[in-house]
């Protein structure tokens, strides 16, 4: 694919500011794109520029002030008989607690506003003094459906700082646990989508998979979210030779139970029609806001940090890449399903190749002056970045960015001009986390 | 439609039989219990010991159940998990001082029938206790077959499930969507963080408890706590609730 559908100016010179975002990299790998939040610009640049500590990843998204912020993706939509429909911060079901003002003239979509922050505990702020460990149950906790990647992140952004280079067997636990978690998010928000287009069985089906896949983890790691699980000594590793075994077999039957069910979802013309064309984020708009992740794939930009920046032990696996061109609703949907595919492919390589570890052993080592790191993983939303410095053992500072927060623009472009009842698949479609965002 | 029937049917009954029989080791696993050890043991350890816990929860005569986050850093001195899913429901006294052995039968403490309906509302969560809620509503729990249902406004609900530490934003809501319920009403705070601010005890933005904002009945002690102890603590303000032998 040419770089040239991106509406994008092109340029050598890229200076940081405050507020750059990240870089992609064109399908073909010879062109990188930059983010800059300060000016809404966007410069192509030639590789090589993701050179591991030459990429200044700056994560200040946010404002100094802590709390409830809005997310603007342009000037407010005025005129007559146009009036704002306010949504939360209580929300309806399970949802989390977040709000979104629907700018309307009653019949559609004008504008969708949503407000981040309600649910900031803090953390980054918090976590400053304290060791990695104790910090660690703080950064697994700010969005516990992604813990695995959040403490992943955390770790190696520590552990880069203090500039200790981890045991191998240790990598393979990380993106075995990694994997598991993002083919349970996925059900999740398949199963989410499923139901708002009122697919109840369908999506009792996907639940119940998702059950199964948590108590799988459970097993492995003596939590259902694994909280813990790669935290240092962490007494519940049950992944000895016996525990692969019986987890290997748990994950055939959830994935023969995936691709019957997928099957079906296919032919439910209900289910295609209500997704297919909803939400639609175009490439050019995806770039120029900085989606990450699935949202970004389903907009045919080929991102991925397994296969971008590969660390062991992708570097040593096959890693297949989904993508697809209409980044709408159902484009974002079919790729989480190649991702559930893709990861189970990953998982059993892994579990077929893996010797297993002992208990954990990676406790970056005190230094005296303070230092940095920076790492990046795919979360199953995409992209997270984990900025920490570290001075005499303890956390002296803590910034990140994490995908749900890259994506909310998007989400927000995506439903100009929708009816209401595109609301729901649009937000469950793109699967942003207010937890996640808010820390 | 068909075929999700055919796909319903070869799946065959996947519900819990819980509570008419004890919970599964796949239902409550290790980590949904409660971390514990005989007083005398508790009443042993070294000053140095008791201050790895990450949130104070053990103290000389009881591990505090509500603060307890479930790290298991404890294991390495002797703790251990225990109990049934009844016993992670408790008032906050019964939860502050059980050393997960005592017996005690949940108190039920709203004058309501059989059949409940539940709000749930988010002040603050990391969403894992928002999912091990809904969880209830899947297959597995499925707690309509309790008579037990969710309810989408707080002016239907009996039941106001309560996940998460309050930040200062969601105070305010918390104390409106609680007014708004019709009584007789029952709050549930599920989850440490609604029990008494969990790992976030000393944060900055995470100042109060659930309990300082809103009157809670029963809390559920877990990080999260897995399902079936949700749909205990349920069950206890419906009357129904059970001591651990029962549900042994
Ligand atoms: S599990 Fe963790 S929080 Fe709970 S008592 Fe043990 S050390 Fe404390
Ligand atoms: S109690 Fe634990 S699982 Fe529940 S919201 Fe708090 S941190 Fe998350």
């Amino acid at each position: 694919m040419s770089p040239a559908p991106f509406d994008v100016a092109r340029g050598s010179a890229f200076r940081p500011s405050d507020r750059t975002a990240l870089a992609y990299v064109s399908r073909d790998g010879a062109l990188a794109l930059y983010n800059d939040y300060a000016t809404h610009r966007s410069t192509l640049v030639h590789e090589p520029v993701l050179r591991g500590e030459d990429l200044e990843v700056r994560a200040r998204w946010r404002g100094a002030a802590p709390g409830p912020r809005t997310v603007s993706v342009g000037g407010r939509v005025q005129g007559y008989g146009v009036f704002t429909f306010p949504y939360g911060p209580v929300a309806m079901g399970t949802a989390e607690a977040g709000a979104f003002d629907l700018v309307t003239y009653g019949e559609r979509i004008l504008e969708l506003v949503p407000t981040v922050g309600y649910k900031d505990r803090g953390i980054e702020q918090a976590v400053v003094g304290r060791t990695v460990e104790d910090a660690a149950l703080w950064v697994e906790r700010r969005a516990g459906v992604f813990a695995l990647a959040h403490v992943s992140a955390f770790l190696a952004a520590a552990e880069a700082a203090a500039g200790r280079s981890v045991p191998e067997r240790e990598l393979w636990r990380r993106a075995l646990a990694q994997e598991l978690q993002r083919i349970q998010a996925h059900l999740r928000l398949l199963a989410r989508v499923a139901d708002g287009a009122s697919q109840n069985v369908g999506a009792a089906q996907v639940h119940a998979l998702e059950e199964e896949l948590l108590r799988a983890i459970s097993r492995c790691f003596g939590h259902r979210w694994g909280f813990g699980a790669l935290l240092p000594a962490h007494p519940s590793d049950r992944l000895d030779r016996n525990g692969r075994t019986e987890l290997a077999d748990r994950l055939g039957r959830i994935s023969r139970g995936f691709n019957g069910l997928w099957e079906t979802f296919l032919t439910s013309r209900t289910f295609i029609d209500r997704i297919q064309g909803t939400g639609t984020v175009p490439a050019a708009e995806s770039v120029r806001w900085a989606a990450v992740g699935p949202t970004l794939r389903a907009s045919s930009i080929a991102w991925d940090d397994r296969l971008r920046q590969p660390s062991v032990p992708y570097t040593d696996l096959f890693v297949p890449l989904a993508t697809e061109a209409n980044g709408d609703a159902l484009a974002r949907v079919l790729v989480r399903q190649e991702e559930i595919r893709a990861s189970f492919l990953m998982l059993e390589q892994m579990l077929e190749r893996w010797e297993g570890v002992g208990a954990g052993e990676v406790i970056p080592s005190p230094g005296i002056a303070p230092s940095r790191g920076i790492a990046r993983v795919e979360a199953p939303n995409g992209d997270l970045v984990y900025d920490v410095t570290i001075a005499d053992g303890r956390v002296a500072s803590l910034q990140s960015r994490s995908p749900s927060e890259a994506n909310w623009p998007v989400m927000a472009l995506s439903l100009r001009g929708a009816v209401f009842t595109d609301f729901v698949f649009s937000l469950e479609s793109f699967g942003s986390s207010f937890a996640e965002t808010d820390g | 439609m068909t075929s999700w029937i055919r796909h319903s049917a070869a799946r065959g009954i996947l519900t819990s039989r819980y509570p008419d029989r004890a919970a599964t080791d796949e239902e409550l696993p290790e980590a949904g219990r409660t971390p514990t050890a005989h007083p005398e043991e508790l009443a042993r350890l070294s000053d140095g010991e008791r201050s790895l816990c990450p949130t104070g929860a053990i103290r000389e005569q009881a591990v505090d159940q509500g603060r307890c986050i479930r790290c298991e850093r404890c294991f390495a001195f002797g703790l251990r998990p225990l109990g049934s899913p009844a016993m992670n429901v408790g008032t906050r006294e019964e939860l502050r001082e059980s050393a997960g052995l005592a017996d005690r039968r949940p108190t039920s403490v709203a004058p309501f029938g059989t059949s409940l309906h539940v709000f749930m509302i988010d002040v603050g969560s990391c969403h894992a206790c928002n999912a091990e809620v809904l969880a209830l509503g899947t297959p597995y729990y499925d707690l309509n077959r309790l008579g037990l249902f969710f309810t989408n406004s707080p002016r239907h609900a009996d039941v106001l499930v309560v996940v998460g530490v309050p930040t200062p934003e969601m105070v305010e809501p918390l104390r409106r969507t609680y007014e708004a319920m019709p009584g007789p009403k029952a709050v549930l705070a599920v989850g440490a963080c609604a029990i008494d601010r969990g790992i976030f005890a000393d944060g900055p933005r995470t100042g109060s408890s659930v309990g300082e904002i809103v009157p809670v009945d029963l809390y559920v002690a877990g990080c999260p706590p897995p399902p079936v102890a949700i749909l205990e603590g349920v069950l206890a303000l419906a009357g129904r609730g059970a001591t651990p032998e029962e549900r042994r």
